[in-house]
């Protein structure tokens, strides 16, 4: 993996580099000019020689179909009747699906993700849900996000236990740990500890306004000259390490060439961005993008397609990058959504709340197909799925076998793991 | 009030030539959430004490019960026939339904909790109340019947400016309490000490003041406590009627007794001034003896908790110059602070409210632990500053209904219909909150409005350098627009 050597910027007064800290150091500049608001990471790393954190490792890149997707309409069942009894008008005609298997078939807007699949890239877990399914939008993806039982209620993520369990005490470096690309704080990453998560706001990325206030930010956090433990240089400091990764973040972004096309639009420019800091090098092993939209009640056929294609468009374009790249080996990106939607399509063309829905498993080290078993249709009317793979065993799979970490700190009870990885 | 006062009392009230705006704007953002230059302007023509006296009724203003609380108390009684009737399976469905409803219904009322708090005239009254559930602490993750947890917020508010130990009696009998501290599983032959260890370890005296003996001997005082159908009863045949000796006292003591036997305690006195303290004024400790003093007058007035709040936020070391600007922003103050500041609504969308108030730190029915929050520097973290930062941008991009859930739409439109609809910063808000165009005056302005303390020459100087002249009215909008968004992401403005 190349490290190129970030250019330093020319009117900050920071260093947002250990080599850039270093070479003012080396012009005369001496660590006491920085040690009041430096960034910790810098002072800590530059007094102590601290090991940094290792890099190369397997990294995971989480992707939430947000409001719910309908699993039915995603990976079709064209093979069974039920299906077409149960969607007259929403249902995809078998002449059009992208075939996957004998049964099963790609809604035609997934032709990219359909082509991940032929080259045994792409693994879908099938009727992954829960027992006692929720059909809140809030709670259930809080049962998602915690990792908990659907009578549970967890004060933390399932990936913050996961930065609990690795991170806690670790040689910070100067990365974060985890980045999400979403506007606040994932539930997923709420930890017990404090770790280095950092944030780009979604739909504020590239907002002109943000990096223009992290600017003059920067230099509002930089007067004063008291160096007293009080409140507001405790707050300096805490800001500044943001400031200082934020900085680097923007530059990596602007900065980035991708190697391969990314379509229009947000949710591709998430997954650019999250190519663009793993190809930096950053040694950030937890990445969260968010699509919204999928809250389907009505007139549901055209908005579910383009989200598809969005999706299936943007996670093609993330993986070709990476791979033209050779970090596809270190990569794994998974979908999640908090349910699927109403077997049965409702009066206004749209399908409501549901229960458990495929989802999907992205990378050249996984292994690609069918995984667990498709759900019955053989329903009464308003019925909803019932689940057969817990999703909380593809969590437990992707921790043990993919990140390496033991699933029983994360989640309570043992679970069944899945073979896509 | 004025006869306990010795010459030289320690708190002594504040002299008049001391109160001027940054006196006034450090009072208002103490008891409340922030001080606008209106509410500055009049606590300045009504002066201080009468601005106290009004922020601290005599009878706080009692709410009428949510709709959601009544209809749940209602189902309460239902809930309860239908359980006898049912199988097992049925049990376990009734159950998790009853669940779902007590969760909703919490957070629709920390929805409404914080719109309440949010007008200006509620803000000390709320934020009083805040301060005493942060003493008489219970957590949603035990006690899960909202019903019990609006109570107990009620049965503080209704006791909020009276005497303490009455209030102390009165949560002893507090449903929510009863089943958070487990006195609903203490009886005569086995009494539970967790609520009684509580009562003086964390309620009225503080730890070190009491043996372990006090402990078992008040825990049997508390025996028979129960509540059923979120109501208090006394179970007398649970009750341990014997003699007990609590602080070497002897007698056949009573629940009420043993809070009364406490007060009488030096300690206690001592006690609730000092979480008064660190809970309004600073995290560092005061000197033994200027509490006590404190403490000692209290005691004087029969612990009446508004005689405290007039006199502490009156008093000469309230308004000290080292404790200015000095304390960092709890996440509802500075949810509630932002939104007064900027004149926005409290929009009714979990995603927008509460969903941001969790990503600051939980603090709403949510306290870590017994002890409650450990507030200062403990807010503060890379994360919860972030969300802080986002919060503040989010306001100034407003919210994009495209990408709303259908429900949030609905309930979107629903507040809309209701009048209350300014829930993002947009540029008719910079003419209508800062009029003043050349870069010198609107540096003043937007940093007289919005920090808490005067800024260094440097600081105001960065202000001013990133305006453009006034004579290019676009260029220096969106100027204006950018630090205004920026000063509220500053060091400067987390401090109050």
């Amino acid at each position: 993996m190349s490290h190129s050597p970030l250019p330093s910027p020319p009117s900050s007064p920071f260093p947002t580099t250990r080599r850039e800290f270093l070479r003012l150091s080396r012009q005369g500049l001496g660590l006491l000019a920085f040690s009041q608001y430096a960034p910790e990471f810098l002072v800590r790393s530059t007094l102590a020689g601290e090991p940094a954190p290792e890099k190369d490792r397997s990294i995971l890149v989480l992707v939430q179909l947000a409001g719910g997707n309908d699993g039915l309409n995603t990976v079709v069942p064209f093979a069974d009747d039920h299906y077409y009894r149960l969607r007259p008008s929403l249902g995809i005609p078998a002449k059009d699906v992208l075939k996957l298997s004998d049964s099963h078939g790609f809604h035609p807007a997934c032709r990219p993700l359909h082509r991940l699949f032929q080259d045994g890239q792409l693994s879908i877990a099938q009727n992954v849900g829960y027992p006692n399914p929720n059909r809140s939008h809030f709670r259930s993806s809080e049962i998602w996000e915690t990792g908990s039982n659907s009578n549970e209620y967890l004060a933390t993520g399932w990936l913050g236990r996961y930065l609990d369990n690795e991170c806690t005490g670790a040689p910070t470096g100067q990365d974060p740990q985890a980045v999400h690309i979403t506007n606040g704080l994932p539930q997923t990453l709420l930890a017990a500890n404090d770790h280095a998560t950092f944030g780009v706001s979604g739909n504020a990325l590239g907002r002109r306004q943000n990096a223009e206030s992290g600017k003059l930010l920067e230099k509002l956090a930089s007067d004063g000259s008291d160096s007293e433990n009080s409140p507001a240089n405790f707050l300096k400091h805490t800001l500044m390490d943001s400031l200082v990764t934020e900085k680097r973040v923007q530059r990596v972004l602007s900065n980035y060439r991708p190697e391969s096309d990314y379509p229009n639009g947000a949710f591709a420019s998430s997954l650019r961005n999250v190519a663009a800091l793993i190809a930096s090098g950053f040694s950030t092993r937890i990445y969260f993008v968010s699509l919204s939209g999928f809250d389907t009640h009505s007139n549901q056929a055209n908005p579910h397609q383009n989200l598809l294609r969005t999706l299936s468009e943007g996670l093609a374009a993330f993986q070709q990058d990476l791979k033209s790249r050779r970090l596809d080996d270190q990569v794994m990106t998974m979908t999640f959504s908090e349910f699927g939607r109403r077997p049965n399509e409702n009066e206004s063309r749209g399908t409501d709340h549901g229960t458990s829905a495929p989802l999907f498993v992205l990378g050249s080290k996984v292994k690609g197909g069918f995984h667990g078993s498709p759900p019955s249709l053989d329903l009464q009317r308003n019925r909803d799925l019932t689940h057969s793979t817990d999703f909380r065993q593809v969590y437990a799979t992707v921790l043990e076998h993919w990140l390496q970490s033991p699933a029983k700190s994360v989640l309570d009870s043992p679970m069944i793991k899945l073979d896509f990885v | 009030m004025k006869s306990a006062s010795a010459p030289n009392d320690p708190w002594e009230p504040l002299p008049k030539a001391g109160w001027d705006r940054a006196a006034a704007g450090h009072l208002l953002r103490r008891i409340g959430w922030t001080a606008t230059p209106e509410a500055i302007d009049q606590a300045l023509a009504d002066g201080l004490t009468a601005t106290v006296e009004r922020a601290f009724p005599v009878k706080a203003q009692l709410l009428p019960e949510p709709k959601v609380i009544s209809e749940l108390r209602a189902a309460s009684a239902q809930f309860g026939k239908d359980r006898r009737g049912a199988t097992a399976t049925q049990r376990r469905n009734l159950q998790r339904e009853a669940r779902e409803r007590f969760r909703d219904a919490l957070r629709e009322i920390s929805l409404l909790w914080l719109q309440n708090a949010h007008q200006p005239d509620r803000a000390a009254v709320e934020k009083w109340v805040l301060f005493l559930s942060d003493v008489y602490v219970i957590g949603a993750q035990k006690v899960r019947n909202t019903v019990l947890i609006h109570d107990h917020l009620a049965l503080l508010q209704a006791h909020a400016f009276g005497s303490a130990p009455e209030l102390t009696k009165a949560v002893s009998r507090s449903p929510a309490m009863i089943n958070y501290l487990d006195l609903q599983a203490s009886k005569r032959e086995a009494p539970n000490e967790n609520f009684a260890r509580e009562l003086f370890e964390l309620f009225v005296l503080g730890e070190g003041n009491y043996t372990e003996q006090d402990i078992k001997e008040a825990a049997r005082a508390f025996t028979g406590y129960r509540q059923r159908d979120n109501r208090f009863v006394f179970a007398r045949r649970q009750h341990d009627a014997g003699s007990k000796t609590i602080f070497d006292h002897s007698g056949n003591f009573s629940g009420d007794d043993v809070i009364a036997l406490a007060y009488r305690q030096e300690a206690a006195a001592r006690f609730l001034p000092t979480e008064l303290i660190r809970f309004y004024l600073t995290d560092q400790a005061l000197p033994e003896g200027q509490i006590a003093a404190l403490g000692q007058w209290w005691r004087h007035t029969d612990f009446d908790l508004r005689q405290l709040a007039l006199r502490f936020f009156q008093s000469r070391p309230f308004f000290a110059a080292e404790f200015r600007a000095r304390f960092i922003k709890s996440p509802v103050q500075f949810y509630l602070g932002l939104m007064q500041d900027l004149q926005l609504d409290v929009a009714p969308l979990q995603r927008f409210t509460l969903q941001p108030l969790q990503q600051m730190g939980p603090m709403l029915f949510n306290p870590p632990n017994v002890r409650g929050w450990i507030g200062g520097r403990s807010w503060i973290n890379s994360a919860t500053l972030a969300a802080r930062r986002q919060l503040v941008q989010s306001l100034f991009e407003g919210i994009d209904e495209r990408r709303l859930n259908a429900d949030e739409q609905v309930e979107l439109a629903a507040a809309q219909s209701r009048g209350s609809s300014h829930f993002s910063i947009e540029s008719a808000d910079l003419a209508r909150q800062l009029p003043a165009h050349d870069p010198q005056t609107a540096a003043r302005q937007l940093i007289d409005k919005f920090l808490p303390a005067a800024v260094s020459s440097e600081f105001y100087q960065v202000v001013v350098d990133a305006l453009p002249p006034a004579n290019s009215p676009d260029q220096q909008d969106r100027a204006r627009l950018l630090i205004w968004e920026t000063l509220l992401q500053t060091p400067e403005y987390q401090l109050c």
